[in-house]
């Protein structure tokens, strides 16, 4: 019989297969091969480094709760947290790192910063993050709880900035009505612990993770409940965003909002964003049983995922899909200066390929990494 | 079935036609010359003998001269001074601009601008319904802000303003994150993907000029900021951020950018705003200047006389 997990190798080590062409694309041609432009000029990449980004800052956070705050029911979570971290994080790097026309002058950001710019500081930022992240989980392997917390203390402050960060990257941009508000900075911090404690679901109703089945159960229970919570929020906030650009009547603010409800792209919102991300998990997730049916809980837990992740490009493409000057389209045409985006089988192929490389490295790790092998809660 | 005319009065009449073509350009050479007919400025440097022909009439009879010519003799006079004095701006005539794309075209031929790179489209714009209708041009380069959204969001400083006012980017420098290009409201910068437009074409050696003849053309330095960068690889400016640098390789040789010197309705004006006798200065005193997206404080050096 084929196991969650198996299937699971088997579909990462597929993915890494059909990204092999767009590593390859990328790495030899260059930009050559990818459909945004320089209106519509971050993509799938940028999009889905923030939900990568967000699933690792999340999980960061996650993990405080058993490695920094001792909360017991989440005992022995926070090495599964802090794992499914690390695996994110680097994800998020290559797809950004792959969106620079330069990548190979990345190091500039380190030697030579602009610190006035979000985006060095979110460099350094990640950057440390990732060293925080690194000596916490070699910390957790050796055990040493005691010198875990005020590195888990660092990690977690630095989580919560990143996260704000990436919403004042977009929200500082002036020209962009739909990016330029103080909501964005605010929500992607919940936002990213909806992704981190979904992820958590997603790890506890598949795979265990706890092998006492009653605190397990209590678990997803509390997980199911606190993701409810987190997706009312959410959705709070897509009312919020959309609500206010209608009833407001800028011309922009109106547009982008009509793209992302009404646009071609529509059932990514309603269906999926909305319908398969909010309210199909929030309805099975508030039943009391689903708690006892953790595989469920765990699918639940996916579909949040999927749905933070179209989110995400609802935030980016819609926005810089509106002209900034009626005609400007028209005026000069040629390849890349269209308001139209489609992601190109190539970046499908980079995003799937590094879907695939996280998911991978996640179940090596859970299956081979003392961390997880010494471990007596371990459940296979 | 409809008389053939002879081939005789068909050269006549083309001859005519293009008799009246002539005078109706000399016409409207002349109109855009009086407009700015101004006195000859006494401390303009010496310009060289004009060329023989109809062409002098215009540019140095009497006490009056072309804006072309005056605007040259203020750039080499601003270029005399010490560059942080000086303050590049551009003045654009909606009123005189045609919609022709000469301005277009001569940026992507001097800057060599490979597919989808352009800095300086002419919007259309249109509005009314009939018969109360209007239409306009607007060519929009680079606004060379004075307060550039682009600068502060450049992680590593690849753009800024050079001592002049121009808002430049430094090739090398720029690691192609674009978020330049989402920081910019008018969509001024454009990314360079590395397309060249030869790729694709058919091949037909000795018959037709195909791909192995162009594209050595396209692969050949252009002289953005004074540096050569031949187009190869992936070296810079592929992979960059681009825009409109007010053809600062010319200006710096004492030349107008490109599309002044091609704008064949002297629509697009160029000067030192910080010298007071100078020809943009004036302009941008008239009660009819605007600029783009004023409201948001950018401060652009581009001006509209609307």
């Amino acid at each position: 019989m084929i196991t969650i997990k198996r299937a699971l190798y088997m579909l990462a080590v597929i993915a890494v297969v059909l990204g092999i062409y767009g590593f390859g694309s990328r790495l030899l041609f260059g930009e050559r091969d990818v459909n945004y432009g320089s209106y519509v000029n971050w993509g799938l990449w940028v999009a889905m480094y923030l939900f990568f980004a967000g699933m690792a800052a999340g999980s960061f956070m996650v993990a405080s709760l058993d490695y920094l705050f001792d909360v017991a029911l989440f005992r022995n979570t926070g090495k599964y947290a802090l794992w499914a971290s690390a695996v994110t994080l680097p994800g998020a790097l290559i797809l950004i790192g792959f969106d620079l026309g330069h990548m190979e002058r990345i190091w500039k950001v380190y030697l030579q910063p602009n610190f006035t710019s979000l985006l060095a500081q979110l460099v350094w930022s990640y950057s440390t993050f990732l060293v925080v992240s690194t000596v916490a989980l070699i910390l957790a392997i050796r055990g040493r709880r005691t010198a875990l917390k005020p590195v888990m203390a660092v990690g977690l402050a630095i989580a919560i900035f990143v996260s704000g960060g990436v919403g004042a990257l977009l929200g500082v941009n002036a020209a962009r009505v739909s990016f330029q508000n103080a909501m964005l900075p605010a929500q992607f911090p919940v936002l990213n612990l909806a992704s981190g404690i979904a992820l958590l679901l997603v790890m506890v109703g598949f795979f265990g993770v706890l092998a006492d089945a009653e605190r397990r159960t209590r678990l997803v229970r509390l997980l199911s409940l606190t993701l409810v919570v987190l997706l009312g929020v959410k959705a709070y906030f897509l009312w919020v965003d959309y609500s206010q650009a209608l009833y407001g009547q800028t011309q922009e603010a109106v547009a982008v909002a009509g793209q992302v409800l009404f646009g071609p792209y529509a059932w990514a919102f309603w269906i999926v964003q909305l319908g398969l991300g909010v309210v199909m998990p929030a309805m099975v997730l508030l039943v009391p049983s689903t708690s006892r049916r953790a595989p469920l809980a765990g699918l639940m837990g996916v579909f949040v995922l999927v749905g933070l992740a179209v989110g995400r490009t609802s935030i980016i493409f819609p926005a810089l899909a509106f002209p900034e000057f009626d005609g400007l389209t028209d005026a000069f045409t040629g390849p890349h200066l269209g308001l139209d985006y489609t992601p190109s089988l190539m970046e499908w192929s980079v995003t799937i390929g590094v879907l695939g490389l996280s998911t991978l490295a996640y179940l090596v790790g859970t299956d081979r990494l003392p961390l997880f092998s010494k471990s007596p809660e371990v459940a296979r | 079935m409809a008389e053939q005319e002879p081939l005789g009065s068909a050269a006549v009449s083309r001859r005519g036609f293009l008799h009246g073509l002539i005078g109706g350009a000399a016409a409207a050479s002349i109109a855009s010359y009086e407009v700015f007919a101004v006195e000859a400025d006494p401390t303009a440097p010496p310009q060289a003998a004009p060329a023989s022909g109809p062409a002098t009439a215009l540019s140095s009879g009497g006490d009056q001269v072309d804006v072309l010519e005056r605007m040259r003799a203020e750039l080499l006079r601003a270029l005399g001074k010490p560059a942080a004095e000086r303050r590049w701006v551009m003045v654009i005539d909606l009123r005189k601009c045609v919609g022709c794309h000469a301005c277009t075209i001569a940026c992507v031929a001097e800057n060599k601008l490979p597919p989808g790179v352009v800095y300086r489209p002419v919007i259309e714009e249109e509005w009314g319904t009939y018969p109360n209708v209007g239409r306009r041009f607007i060519p929009r380069p680079c606004m060379q802000c004075d307060k550039p959204p682009c600068v502060p969001v450049c992680p590593v400083n690849a753009t800024f303003k050079n001592e002049e006012g121009v808002v430049v980017v430094d090739y090398p420098q720029c690691i192609g994150c674009r978020a330049c290009l989402t920081a910019c409201p008018y969509s001024a910068r454009t990314a360079d993907f590395g397309l060249t437009y030869t790729q694709g074409t058919p091949v037909a050696a000795g018959l037709i000029a195909g791909r192995d003849t162009v594209a050595a053309y396209e692969k050949a330095a252009n002289f953005e900021y004074g540096t050569a960068r031949p187009r190869e690889g992936h070296e810079s400016p592929i992979g960059n951020a681009r825009k409109c640098h007010f053809c600062l390789h010319r200006v710096k040789a004492g030349e107008l950018p490109a599309c002044v010197t091609t704008c064949i309705g002297r629509a697009t004006l160029f000067g030192d705003a910080n010298d007071p006798t100078s020809l943009v200065t004036r302009l941008i005193a008239q009660p009819n200047v605007t600029r783009l997206k004023e409201e948001l404080g950018t401060e652009p050096r581009v001006y509209y006389l609307a």
